[in-house]
């Protein structure tokens, strides 16, 4: 049977001498110069880290993929007390392309519905919002321009599209449609105001 | 009527998620800069190190911002991209996670080590510049653990799992990359006699 015995006084001596020499290993060790990264370059790295990500999450079409099921939810019902504005875009039929302006109070979100009125199913058709000026899609702040294809049915459809008034001034809100090399465009323009008096 | 209804985005916009991301991450950078080179040696080397980790980083935003401690997951990121990239250099697989020695587990083991001569370790004697010429010469892997553990003082425990590797496996290493550095530092306190 193995009996553990008592460290002898030499093998303790040792084992100080050891433990002490790695201490000063270690502080030798920690004066080793090390360089701070170049400012440029952590700014660099951040920018190509998020842009890449971007790049490779964002091809121009069908990108906002996660977003068609969304938009695709068809409820075959009409917009309720939401809704503020009707605009038509018609894709086969003259359009309105001067509606009335909008007045809306600073920070106030607004449902702002287009109303596509398509004489047949397409299936295919690219929608292309812009928000400029004044106002942002709410839930969309950093991208000014979004786009994705969906399929639209016969008669009318109601895109309704939450903008919110982020500054005062004017803004403008622009929806394209376009399907088998026709286009349709219809743009709003807010006003944002400080109060809400002047809302229309 | 077909109604189609644009919702909020449940996730950040990329906008946000890139400040978000580098709200997380900028204080770490320094750091992780800084172990980078010490492991690489070289200021390109470790650029790419770190360039690479935040590129692998970002699309794990979710998981980031859930972390009580993001710096060792970093780490060991950071570690890991490192080991391949070593690994690819060399064509051939490098021996980072060869077997501890018998009786590694041992604490003891130190007690026998002949390269640990009491009387050849003088601080004095280390001079910055014999540090590094010897730093310069020792291996990755000796460095990445004598970079984090003596250097970065991260505990056994903690580096075992940024290098996913026994405790065991690890205290071998470690114990290997002193003894390894003290040759060197023995190399550089008597260099070859230059020829005339």
């Amino acid at each position: 049977m193995y009996e553990a015995s008592a460290p002898r006084r030499h093998d303790l001596t040792f084992r100080h001498t050891v433990d002490r020499d790695s201490e000063i290993l270690r502080r030798a060790l920690k004066r080793i110069p090390a360089p701070e990264p170049r400012p440029e370059f952590i700014d660099r790295a951040f920018a190509k880290a998020t842009g890449q990500a971007q790049a490779a999450a964002q091809p121009r079409r069908g990108a906002l993929s996660h977003l068609v099921s969304r938009w695709e939810t068809w409820t075959g019902a009409l917009v309720g007390a939401a809704v503020a504005v009707v605009l038509t875009l018609f894709l086969l039929r003259p359009a309105d392309l001067n509606p009335a302006d909008i007045t809306l109070a600073l920070n106030e979100t607004r449902a702002i519905d287009v109303l596509i009125d398509s004489e047949r199913a397409l299936d295919d058709a690219t929608i292309r919002i812009v928000a400029t000026g004044s106002v942002a899609l709410d839930g969309f702040e950093s991208d000014r321009e979004i786009d994705w294809q969906t399929h639209l049915a016969p008669g009318n459809n109601v895109l309704s599209l939450p903008v919110v008034a982020r500054s005062t001034g004017t803004g403008q809100l622009v929806a394209v449609i376009e399907h088998g090399g026709r286009t349709r465009r219809v743009t709003v323009t807010l006003n944002v105001l400080e109060s809400e008096s002047s809302r229309t | 009527m077909e109604l189609m209804v644009l919702q909020k985005r449940a996730r950040p916009s990329h906008a946000n998620a890139a400040a978000e991301f580098d709200h997380l991450l900028r204080d770490h950078v320094p750091a992780l800069y800084r172990a980078a080179y010490r492991w690489t040696g070289a200021v390109d080397r470790a650029e790419d190190l770190v360039q690479e980790l935040l590129v692998r980083l970002y699309p794990k935003l979710d998981e980031l911002r859930e972390l009580d401690r993001i710096r060792p997951w970093a780490l060991r990121v950071m570690y890991r991209i490192f080991v391949d990239q070593v690994r690819r250099e060399r064509s051939s697989p490098v021996q980072f996670g060869t077997d501890p020695v018998e009786g590694a587990e041992d604490e003891g083991q130190e007690l026998i080590d002949p390269a640990a001569g009491p009387a050849e370790l003088v601080e004095q004697e280390f001079t910055q510049e014999r540090v590094m010429a010897a730093w310069e010469r020792l291996g990755e892997e000796h460095r990445v653990v004598l970079s984090m553990h003596d250097i970065e003082d991260y505990s056994l425990p903690e580096l075992a799992q940024i290098m996913d590797v026994p405790l065991g496996t690890l205290k071998s290493r470690l114990h290997r990359a002193r003894a390894r550095l003290r040759e060197l530092l023995a190399t550089e306190r008597n260099p070859p006699l230059a020829r005339v």
